[in-house]
């Protein structure tokens, strides 16, 4: 019987001990992404995280309820016509096709200066020709017709570096680009996937002629990324790693593999609260709403979920967790009282039909939108290309 | 001889036909009445925006097909050495990588960029399409003189060749994405 004791004692002990070197190392959910000695000795297949507990959001909501506020709008630098809902939101497709926005979201601050939230795109003859998008016009042109003079603008935050979101980097040739060092990485990393592997299976899927380049991953174009160069060379940018304050109330939080794998949201401070731009992470705020993935493309949908949730965090107030202040990147109800912080909304002059919506002002900034405000029919034209 | 509704169905009242009758036409209202409002929604729509529709594209010869065809892979390598070599003079700015890793994407970059012009030479384009030839061949030139630019940073030590060899990379892939975006559409899409 003594015997029986020691031997299972000595095995239950031989288990601890296994549990404790094989847990030596591992990732736990509230580590940061530098516990891990920098990162230079993880796991070649365990990527960084981007955690942030709900302990560090409230921080930064908190601290930044304390900060100037800022004025915010969005802008729209072209419309999707008639995409298949369920390829935008799988779990969706109440109706067959939506139309999709690219916004922008403009930031002013108490100087008055102004930063960027993603920059739209460029690409005429692919917006028009080919994606039978509509109602583009140049991003300066929009911002001077709402009353906001582009000159102005000192820092842009790309959500992530696809060429539709971070197309008109080199508009703005004073302002300072914030990227992710992980988003540059992974298209590095994609860049030196095998094509052996399995028989090139994965690499085959988006390289046969007319698929994507650079596969598992695509939308980085070498214009895109060389934009982003310039940026670099110009002393012009800011290359991040996870959170980081650009100044007090205006925060960038990691989204990691939440749309693509560096992608990033920014919390602004406003009298409304804290805002949440979110980019593609936040491709449909329906979805944030509904809890519901949308537009999957480089993501891992718990990381998409848990970027809607630092959102619920970020702008929560006591005893009101909710979704009203996430700003999405193509919600098709933008601009509408659907989707009520888009709802003050105007067609902007000029902007072959584009839209604009103011979502707050703060100190004193008087109101950018036209009494009354355009919204009637409109007819939007292909500029030369 | 009984009435016909009657033989069929003896329990149904003339009172039950009625009802039955109603009942229809109170479904028949509603998709009457549905039907419309589909189609005035839809009419509203159109108003609020009505789009000019892009100029189809004309289907492409088997010749044309060939050569797109014939260009994708030389394609695909250039734009990979490109972001590559970006990419590479990112990471050394930033100090994540050394001058021997930039130096080997750098020769890399020259090797494609020599190899794919010399690729180039081989291909016949079709009449229609020898202007854009003509566009896609000055841009791996571009690419290829930003290499030799920025590989001079390993005989002086000075950064100001990569601010030198900017430009040229850039005009060279504005270039390209045009080409590619009408040889290629779908090689982009965006998300």
């Amino acid at each position: 019987m003594r015997g029986r004791i020691v031997r299972v004692v000595s095995a239950l002990a031989a288990i601890a001990a296994l549990g404790v070197l094989v847990n030596v190392g591992t990732l736990a959910a509230d580590n940061n992404d530098n516990d891990n000695n920098g990162g230079q000795h993880r796991p070649p297949q365990t990527l960084p995280q981007g955690f942030e507990t709900h302990r560090e959001l409230l921080h930064d909501a908190i601290r930044s309820d304390e900060a100037p506020e800022n004025s915010a709008w969005i802008l729209e630098s072209t419309r999707f016509m008639g995409v298949p809902f369920r390829s935008f939101m799988p779990d969706r497709g109440d109706k067959p096709t939506v139309d999709l926005p690219v916004n922008v979201g403009i930031i002013k601050g108490p100087d008055g200066k102004l930063g960027l939230y993603d920059s739209g795109w460029k690409q005429l003859h692919y917006i028009f020709d080919l994606n039978t998008s509509c109602c583009w016009a140049p991003i300066r042109q929009q911002m001077t017709a709402i009353g906001l003079n582009p000159n102005d603008v000192e820092w842009i935050v790309i959500g992530h570096g696809h060429w539709d979101h971070a197309g008109q980097i080199s508009e703005f040739p004073n302002a300072i680009l914030y990227v992710q060092k992980e988003e540059l990485k992974q298209i590095d990393f994609f860049l030196n996937y095998p094509s052996t592997f399995d028989g090139g299976h994965i690499s085959r899927v988006n390289t046969d002629p007319g698929g994507c380049a650079r596969s598992p991953v695509c939308g980085y174009p070498p214009q895109t990324v060389n934009e982003i160069l310039g940026k670099v060379l110009g002393g012009k940018a800011h290359i991040v790693d996870g959170r980081h304050e650009i100044r007090r109330g205006v925060i960038i939080h990691p989204a990691f593999r939440g749309h693509t794998y560096g992608s990033q949201l920014l919390q602004v401070n406003t009298p409304r609260g804290q805002l949440v731009f979110g980019s593609d992470t936040y491709s449909s705020w329906e979805g944030i709403r509904d809890w519901n993935v949308a537009n999957i493309q480089q993501t891992d949908t718990i990381q998409q979920m848990l970027a809607y949730e630092k959102c619920y965090v970020l702008t929560s107030r006591p005893g009101d967790m909710s979704f009203h202040n996430c700003v999405s990147a193509h919600e098709p109800i933008s601009y509408t009282a659907g989707y009520p912080l888009t709802s003050n909304w105007w067609l902007i002059p000029g902007g072959n039909c584009s839209r604009a919506a103011e979502l707050t002002l703060a100190n004193g900034e008087g109101t950018h939108v036209p009494n009354p405000p355009p919204r009637g029919a409109c007819t939007p034209v292909i500029p030369p290309h | 001889m009984m009435p016909r509704a009657e033989r069929l169905s003896p329990s149904i009242s003339r009172r039950g036909l009625v009802l039955i009758a109603v009942g229809l036409l109170i479904l028949i209202g509603i998709v009457i009445v549905a039907v419309a409002r589909e189609a005035t929604s839809r009419r509203v729509v159109a108003a609020a925006l009505s789009r000019p529709a892009a100029p189809a594209r004309p289907p492409l010869t088997p010749a044309e097909e060939t050569y797109i065809q014939a260009l994708w892979p030389i394609h695909g390598a250039v734009e990979r050495s490109a972001v590559r070599m970006s990419l590479g003079q990112i990471f050394y700015v930033t100090k994540d990588v050394g001058r021997t890793e930039l130096k080997a994407r750098v020769d890399e970059a020259l090797t494609t960029f020599q190899k794919a012009e010399a690729q180039l030479l081989t291909l016949e384009p079709p009449p229609s399409l020898r202007p854009a030839h003509d566009e896609y061949g000055a841009a791996v030139r571009l690419f290829h003189k930003s290499a030799v630019e920025v590989s001079k940073i390993f005989a002086d030590g000075r950064e100001d060749h990569l601010r030198a060899a900017y430009p040229l990379a850039q005009e060279a892939s504005d270039k390209i994405r045009e080409i590619g975006g009408r040889f290629w559409p779908g090689e982009f899409p965006p998300n």
